[in-house]
């Protein structure tokens, strides 16, 4: 039998607000996937090693603080030396526009604003996970 | 109304139904079959005199005068007639050199209040060159390292002009009490002279917004030091405000929102109790951040029902005495439905949320800039922010009478159906053991995390209409060219906060933290000592530190998805 896809969803920071996490954690979860949420105040070492240590396809983390632009890039270093970059970031939350060409250019694969219909987020890790 | 009155407009009813209603649904029907609000109340087509007899309705019980109990009608007989509510202003971004430019400028604008906004590092307890403050300090807000950043702060802005001036400090209360007791006497000001205002709520933080930092029960006695040493020594500010707002935010829903926020106000009232202290002591130090942003009408309603049920639960279960523990002071924040697309259309939703808190009868209120979705204010929407509530309280007669909808068949049908969830879902937190059980056996959070899935449910299914965004919507590219933190910034603060720690009396630094660790492990009142170190210049981080070592830290239980693998 094929493996369910498993998903990590992490808050990284100290960025409290974890609605929109829980939510497209529930999301994620009824579309089938097995989904590991990491709670608060996670280290970008303790994302990465938790998502080598749990097997994801795939991360998704909830950033609302504004540091964005530290801890993202933290992530996808500390998996680039775990030889771990075969594992697709999202991230969502505020993040402002200009910011979005820039960590996508790092290896961020996608960012979503508020407002983003939790269907248009599960289709996005589908493919992500599928063309892995 | 009389039984034969009201049988005639029985009868009126049944015909207006039968010749005028009905052919108009048949040539043109409704646009949905239901109108339902967030809090899952029914909106009817029209109210009568007949809904008010169907709940029972007496004017004088329920409603009243104002400034008489209930008090659904307002806390004061004049109300905004004799002061507007208090206008204040959140802000706070960077280093504390940066900020106090903006501060000047809200000042002469017309702000009343300053509410600090700080940054995370800060309200979890962190130094700014703590390893956990990396890549956060100065981005959610001000970076406040010791005494010697509020004097920067608050140069040039005496505390005594100001109608109030607050901080949120939810998990350290006595230090943040501490830094405006201890500024006031930089500026030459006794506590006397000024009015400070502090959120200080610190269960809501378990559940909805997560800057904890100690364990839950002594996380209660530190919250309650602070409202504790104010009842002896400064019974004119506001040490403790219990928010709704981040639970209803976060997916309860305002009417569980205002019942849990409530039931958290009486755990703590009731540590204090517990310690020696007398309700008409504590209680009317305290005030409530209302929040209701789904429905103009129901935010209305709610500050008028939470005010009848803070007086109910004051006067008949707590047995104060003093009118003053009945009346409820409200805050509120005028924002909740901003979008990121068409930025400028939010100064219109804030305004008409502001309306509503106003005509709600609120004491203190403060608007959001309408960039905030986008990151840290401008200086220019900040402005707007505090211009949009000035015309509110000065153009078109707003102000000019009463709770000027009060009377409403609509109004009061609804506040009566508010208060009535209100509650019962109190009576429910109360059956469980209050607050400390309802968010240890995860019932707040369960309500929560139901309320966000629903809400994004009705989003997804376009049920939840957001102009410009999934209605009529013609943009597709985010604004740009949001405000910038300079980056340097976070190296500058490290420097200030080295610098301090050179040129103060490390020894004096030391002894001081000594007593609060005394205290700490006692039954003390944590002000005094906490006090202390603030005055010789600790830093936020060394003295929780201290309270670390003593206390423990708060772990959150790993929330898994119901498909998850593990628990």
């Amino acid at each position: 039998m094929k493996r369910k896809r498993r998903v990590l969803i992490g808050k990284v920071g100290l960025d409290g607000h974890e609605v929109g996490a829980r939510v497209v954690a529930k999301a994620l979860a009824d579309a089938g996937m097995e989904v590991i949420y990491t709670g608060l105040r996670q280290t970008p070492e303790m994302i990465a090693r938790t998502a080598i240590e749990e097997g994801v396809d795939l991360i998704g983390i909830s950033i609302l603080s504004g540091s964005h632009m530290t801890l993202l890039p933290e992530i996808l270093k500390i998996l680039n030396r775990y030889k771990a970059d075969d594992i697709p970031l999202i991230a969502g939350g505020i993040i402002p526009a200009d910011d979005i060409p820039v960590l996508k250019q790092l290896g961020v694969k996608e960012i979503f604003p508020p407002d983003t219909p939790t269907a248009e987020i599960v289709d996005v890790v589908e493919k992500l996970i599928a063309s892995r | 109304m009389s039984d034969r009155k009201s049988k005639a407009l029985e009868q009126d009813q049944k015909d207006w139904e039968e010749e005028c209603l009905g052919p108009s649904l048949a040539s043109k029907p409704e646009r949905k079959d239901r109108f339902v609000t967030d809090i899952g109340l029914e909106t009817a087509r029209v109210y009568t005199p007949l809904d008010l007899e169907q709940i029972g309705f007496d004017y004088g019980e329920n409603v009243g005068f104002p400034g008489a109990y209930p008090f659904t009608r307002g806390i004061t007989p004049t109300m905004y007639r004799a002061e507007p509510w208090v206008i204040r202003a959140y802000s706070g971004f960077g280093d504390p050199v940066t900020c106090n430019e903006r501060y000047k400028r809200l000042v002469e604008c017309g702000a009343d209040e300053i509410v600090m906004a700080i940054d995370l590092p800060t309200q979890v307890g962190y130094d700014s060159d703590h390893l956990m403050a990396r890549g956060e300090v100065g981005k959610v807000g001000v970076a406040i390292d010791t005494l010697r950043d509020m004097e920067i702060l608050f140069e040039g802005i005496p505390l005594n002009k100001l109608k109030r001036v607050s901080m949120l400090g939810n998990s350290f209360s006595p230090i943040a009490l501490s830094l405006f007791i201890a500024l006031g006497e930089k500026q030459g000001l006794s506590p006397s002279d000024f009015v400070v205002d502090l959120q200080n709520d610190i269960l809501k933080e378990y559940i909805a917004r997560g800057t904890y930092i100690f364990p839950i029960r002594p996380s209660v006695r530190v919250t309650a030091d602070t409202i504790g040493y104010c009842a002896k020594h400064a019974r004119h500010w506001y040490p403790s405000t219990l928010c709704a707002n981040h639970i209803n935010a976060a997916g309860a829903g305002s009417t569980k929102a205002a019942a849990f926020a409530l039931s958290n106000g009486l755990c703590y009232m009731r540590h204090l109790l517990e310690r020696g202290y007398a309700i008409d002591e504590i209680a009317p130090l305290f005030s409530m951040f209302l929040d209701e942003r789904a429905d103009f009408f129901v935010a209305i309603c709610h500050c008028r029902a939470m005010r009848r049920v803070w007086a109910k639960v004051m006067k008949e279960r707590m047995g104060a005495r003093d009118p003053a523990s009945m009346t409820l002071k409200i805050t509120a924040y005028s924002h909740g439905r901003e979008t990121m697309l068409e930025p400028e259309n939010n100064i219109v939703r804030i305004t008409l949320a502001a309306l509503a808190y106003v005509l709600g009868g609120v004491q203190f209120l403060y608007n959001a800039s309408y960039d905030e979705v986008l990151g840290t204010p401008k200086g220019e929407a900040a402005k707007i922010a505090v211009r949009t509530q000035q015309i509110l309280a000065y153009e078109m007669g707003i102000t000019h009478t009463v709770d000027p909808l009060g009377g409403s068949y609509f109004i009061e049908t609804l506040t009566s159906q508010i208060e009535k969830q209100i509650l019962q879902e109190i009576d429910k937190v109360e059956g469980m053991g209050g607050a400390i059980a309802a968010i240890e056996n995860g019932y707040y959070l369960s309500a929560i995390t139901e309320g966000a899935i629903r809400r994004q449910r009705e989003f997804d299914r376009g049920e939840r209409v957001a102009v410009g965004v999934t209605k009529f919507r013609t943009e597709t590219q985010m604004p740009s060219g949001a405000f910038r933190i300079d980056p340097a910034m976070e190296q500058k603060q490290v420097e200030r906060l080295v610098q301090v720690r050179k040129e103060r009396n490390g020894e004096k630094v030391r002894k001081t933290l000594e007593e609060v660790r005394e205290v700490a492990q006692g039954e003390g009142n944590l002000v005094p000592p906490v006090l202390e170190a603030v005055r010789a210049y600790a830093s936020i981080g060394e003295i929780c530190d201290v309270l670390r070592q003593v206390y423990g830290e708060y772990q959150a239980k790993e929330y898994i998805s119901p498909a998850g693998h593990k628990g």
